[in-house]
């Protein structure tokens, strides 16, 4: 699960990080309280959506009047941001941060990751700070330091040395830039992050070290037990498709094409997708509908896939193993007489109890296209959603 | 001969009460599989399945001397298991449970890389010896004893290898599931090393898919110790990047990844390689038949 900039800092803030004042603000009215309750006369704005780029897509102002502040949060809240990362549909900035600007002498990077080959959590740190951590891999591979940590999120001591010495830091500097990446380790550890990045984190002419930007993912496999940044979950995020499914535990993934696609089982579902552009069609999403499917999670499945206004065709494809067909079958036919389907609906079925699935499909009345195999199925549903029959 | 698992290895379940767990231990007793016992804390001394229950897996191992652990533990508990079954030297671990957290997963593959056990999994189908030994959840009945050895990090896409393998009458010598997480416990290299040693399995096919580098690794080890025709797919083609596909693995972050790079490798290695996951029943006949 990603998080919102303001939610990483609130988190970062418990552990002491040294970060400028900041509010959220989802009014212009919010946003004046703010200014006024942090003493504010100049401010930086910044849109929160789940999206990088957001300096670049105009999310980001500077305020060199307190006047500025209301003005300026009028323009933000509400923005609806749109690059390669959002796709076309963008996304909506709802709320925003208003922060104490800082004066920035240099930047720095730290951020951290699991590292899967080593099996690893590490922190990963460059004095080049400000671009993304890829161009700087790209471009000067030696900028980069990665320590390893244990999983209890320890940093040993001659570490943090070698981190110091890495960065160019001494002094009152190396003291503090030491506790910071210890810091980082240990909440990183404990929040069960998957990702952490302080992007830039800047020092300050008066020697300090500031915390300016931060981004941090959580393991969606271990938010039953942080529960309090569970409930950071921000559903305006993602596409409407994608909230109702996460509320049937459906894994759903909005794509561009035209064909709509079920599927059991995550490489099976990816694997679909992958054909039908084979076969120059579309995938309009990635929904694998999971094992041990319900009827009704098959149903919602549909709901979710029939709700996207792009969807000429559906494509269900489905191996059934702890699923068993007639499952499946049941599913679609309570779907479809639910809920009027007006495009094609192509399904193959393999697997458990693959002829009773196929005897409630073809008793059902159903206008349905059923294919014997992967290959064929692809084909029929890409001829049906150029409206060939 | 094939690898991992045959007809005389014992098998426990560790979650046996459960509803899964009961579900697969008869399926698998069903197929033929050597289930002799089960392990649930608290229900120590219970039957389920004829077959006895016990609160621990040290426990079980004294009483049953099992070869092999089918684990179908909740997520919160399941790293737990898989040490436990690891402490009572339980050889062969096999895990099926999705949604172990990343964090319990760091501490287990700590213990298993100086383990005499193995893992398998977890997020996995399991391991299947067509005709002698099943153990996991796959459908039984569409696979046919032969000669392809299989392997992959998904659970319905290893079907449909299986199906299209079993029609074409190639069949399989040994099917194995290392499953969708990004930390697991055992990787495609030392499935390879196994197929690689086992007489019975004349072609490998490897199914991959986005994220991490585990298809990578396998490519290089392929292109300088695999003597046996390999044929590859990679799922994953036409994802997008930063979003995870189904699988907590699944994932190409800041480029990484791609199924575009696997394949790149596979080439390097001369690997059979297809695009359609139609044909990869295919794929590793025209390999076999090179």
């Amino acid at each position: 699960m990603n998080l919102h900039e303001y939610q990483a800092k609130k988190i970062l803030k418990k552990y002491g990080l040294p970060i400028p004042e900041f509010g959220v603000a989802s009014s212009v009215e919010e946003a004046r309280r703010i200014a006024d309750e942090l003493h504010l006369t100049q401010a930086v704005l910044k849109i929160q959506v789940h999206a990088g780029g957001r300096g670049k897509a105009g999310g980001v102002k500077f305020a060199k009047t307190k006047e500025e502040i209301g003005k300026l949060a009028k323009q933000l809240i509400g923005m609806k941001m749109v690059n390669q990362q959002t796709g076309p549909e963008g996304v909506i900035a709802h709320k925003i941060l208003i922060s104490k600007p800082a004066d920035i002498e240099k930047e720095f990077y730290l951020g951290a990751v699991i590292d899967r080959d080593s099996a690893r959590p590490i922190l990963i740190a460059s004095p080049e700070g400000g671009m993304e951590i890829e161009e700087i891999a790209h471009k000067s591979p030696e900028k980069i330091l990665k320590l390893p940590f244990s999983s209890d999120g320890k940093l040993r001591s001659y570490q943090l040395l070698r981190l110091t010495k890495f960065m160019g830091w001494s002094g009152p500097l190396a003291k503090q830039g030491a506790m910071i990446a210890a810091k980082l380790a240990k909440c990183f550890m404990d929040v069960d992050a998957s990702l952490l990045e302080i992007n830039p984190l800047v020092q300050t002419p008066t020697g300090e070290l500031l915390l300016l930007d931060a981004k941090l993912s959580i393991d969606d496999n271990a938010l039953f037990r942080q529960p309090e940044i569970a409930a950071f979950y921000d559903p305006t995020q993602v596409s409407v498709q994608e909230a109702a499914a996460k509320q049937f535990e459906l894994a759903y993934i909005a794509m561009h094409g035209d064909i709509g696609c079920m599927v059991n089982g995550a490489g099976l579902a990816m694997a679909t997708m992958d054909i039908i552009q084979l076969f120059g069609g579309a995938p309009a999403n990635f929904l694998d509908v999971g094992g041990g499917s319900s009827k009704e999670k098959v149903a919602e499945g549909f709901r979710i896939i029939l709700s996207d206004p792009k969807v000429k065709a559906i494509l269900v494809n489905i191996f059934g193993g702890i699923m068993n067909c007639a499952t499946l079958a049941e599913g679609i036919v309570n779907a479809c007489k639910e809920q009027k389907i007006k495009v094609p609906l192509v399904v193959r079925m393999e697997g458990t109890n693959v002829e009773e699935g196929k005897r409630i499909l073809k008793e059902s009345g159903l206008k349905i296209i059923t294919a014997e195999d992967f290959k064929k199925a692809a084909e029929l549903a890409v001829a049906a959603a150029r409206g060939k029959k | 001969m094939a690898i991992l698992v045959n007809k005389k290895t014992k098998v426990i379940v560790q979650g046996i009460t459960g509803h899964a767990g009961s579900f697969h231990a008869e399926q698998c007793k069903e197929y033929g599989t050597k289930v002799v016992g089960g392990v649930t804390p608290g229900k120590g001394g219970e039957k389920i399945l004829s077959l006895p229950v016990f609160d621990t897996v040290l426990e079980a191992k004294k009483a049953l001397s099992p070869d092999a652990t089918l684990i179908f533990v909740p997520p919160p508990f399941a790293a737990d298991a898989i040490l436990e079954a690891e402490d009572a030297g339980i050889e062969l671990i096999i895990c099926i449970t999705e949604g172990i957290p990343v964090k319990d997963m760091l501490e287990v593959k700590q213990v298993m890389s100086r383990s005499k056990s193995r893992l398998i999994g977890p997020n996995c189908p399991g391991v299947i010896t067509p005709g002698e030994c099943k153990i996991g959840i796959m459908p039984g009945y569409i696979h046919k004893r032969g000669k392809v050895g299989i392997v992959s990090r998904s659970g319905t896409l290893t079907y449909e290898a299986v199906w299209q393998t079993t029609q074409l009458g190639l069949g399989q010598s040994t099917c194995v599931g290392i499953g969708g997480d990004p930390l697991n416990g055992t990787n495609f290299v030392d499935i390879l090393k196994l197929f690689e040693k086992d007489p019975e399995t004349e072609g490998i096919l490897l199914i991959g898919e986005i994220g991490g580098d585990a298809e990578e690794q396998a490519a290089e080890w392929a292109a300088k110790h695999c003597t046996k025709p390999l044929a590859v797919f990679i799922a994953g083609a036409t994802a997008p990047e930063g979003k995870r596909m189904g699988h907590a693995g699944a994932i190409i972050s800041g480029g990484k990844g791609t199924a575009a790079e696997k394949y790149a490798a596979f080439e390097k290695a001369r690997a059979t390689i297809t695009k359609s996951p139609a044909e990869m029943g295919h794929a590793i006949k025209q390999a076999m038949s090179k």
